[in-house]
């Protein structure tokens, strides 16, 4: 039974496809260790492999993908920092983080200052100051109950709170920040949707 | 967010139960079936025995009623209040506008601060000093009453520093360290 198994996978797998002909092993492949648990979908956006570009097309900004799990910090008060930083030039970031008050500001000035390291060896990234950040957010982590004693014998449950963080650089100056809506565009805005009505379910 | 719970030790929780009862007696002795008299208005002159009263003066509410006067939330409050609540611009982490670059080694720094790059290679020369101070001395409360100077390789005690009391740093002279 379990060699029809295995035939059964092997028959569906057709590991032959995959590699070169000169291969020796070509079961090697399958992997079957359970090192890394599970690989989160923001690493994975890292291997991502666009083709080619034709000569005509303007060039593709580098688009870098890092994040960091389990950091023993709340999710809510992170997100401040990832607000302060969207849109912000990574230099910037740096700068900022570096003066802060706040015990996330020293992990993600690391989470940046590794990023930016693999933009440079790995992501074929010129210049490491032409990086921006595009995206940054904050993620719930796995949290665990515990008892907290209180006087008289009274106990409570506490959670202990972990989070990760996503950050997503881009080569390239910072996009100019959007200028506030006045008034007067959303006057416009109001007159352009008087305007756009019609007739319906008529001649 | 906590939630209290009960402690599970049984002593307590009995000894919490017989105050519990013993108030609860105390309040309404008539529910109890009258173990205790009931308080009435007392006369001073000798008369017939008042009739008990009813159960529920209306003076004093009974205990579930009396809890209306702690502040509890009505409704719950709803995503996009909370939100509103926490992305507040006051709840926002300003950016500084005071970071600038230090001419000695190129680090950041804020204007009103010193370099914190330099400042640790101060600490750390002057924790040097002090250890050479330590040797010196050989222990506490042995300081001189004279003025003290540092002296690097190569460097000679002028005229200026007759009285003084001289340390030996056993390396070239940092930049930063001005002599006289």
């Amino acid at each position: 039974a379990g060699a029809a198994w295995a035939r059964g996978l092997l028959s569906w797998a057709r590991p032959e496809r995959w590699l070169p002909c000169g291969s020796l092993f070509p079961l090697s492949c399958i992997h079957t260790s359970t090192a890394l648990q599970k690989i989160g979908k923001w690493e994975k956006k890292n291997r991502i492999v666009y083709p080619p570009q034709l000569p005509g097309e303007p060039r593709r900004p580098a688009e870098i993908y890092h994040c960091r799990r389990e950091i023993k910090y709340s999710k809510d008060k992170m997100w401040y920092l990832a607000k302060l930083i969207k849109g912000m030039s990574i230099d910037q970031a740096l700068a900022q983080l570096e003066f802060s008050d706040k015990k996330g500001a020293k992990v993600i000035k690391e989470v940046l200052l590794e990023a930016q390291e693999m933009a440079v060896r790995k992501h074929n990234v010129e210049f490491k100051s032409n990086l921006h950040i595009a995206e940054s957010q904050t993620g719930r982590g796995r949290y665990v109950k515990r008892l907290r004693c209180h006087g008289k014998g009274m106990f409570g449950m506490m959670k202990i709170s972990r989070c990760h963080y996503f950050v997503k650089l881009v080569e390239g100056p910072p996009p100019p920040p959007e200028p506030p809506r006045t008034g007067f565009d959303q006057a416009k805005e109001y007159v352009q949707q008087l305007r756009n009505r019609t007739l319906v379910h008529t001649l | 967010v906590l939630v209290l719970v009960r402690s599970p030790l049984p002593r307590l929780r009995a000894l919490l139960h017989r105050c519990w009862g013993r108030l609860e007696r105390g309040l309404w002795p008539a529910v109890f079936g009258g173990q205790s008299p009931p308080w009435g208005p007392a006369l001073a002159v000798q008369g017939p025995a008042l009739v008990p009263q009813g159960i529920s003066v209306a003076g004093t509410p009974s205990l579930p009623e009396s809890v209306v006067w702690m502040a509890a939330p009505k409704q719950r409050r709803t995503i996009e209040v909370n939100r509103c609540r926490r992305r507040n611009h006051s709840k926002l982490v300003e950016i500084k506008r005071n970071i600038d670059v230090c001419p000695e080694c190129g680090n950041l720094k804020q204007k009103h601060v010193l370099c914190g790059h330099c400042y640790a290679k101060v600490k750390e020369e002057t924790r040097l000093i002090r250890m050479e101070i330590y040797k010196k001395e050989g222990g506490p409360f042995n300081a001189p009453t004279v003025e003290t100077v540092v002296l690097y390789e190569g460097e000679k005690p002028t005229e200026k520093d007759e009285g003084r009391r001289i340390i030996e740093r056993a390396r070239k002279r940092p930049s930063w360290f001005v002599q006289n």
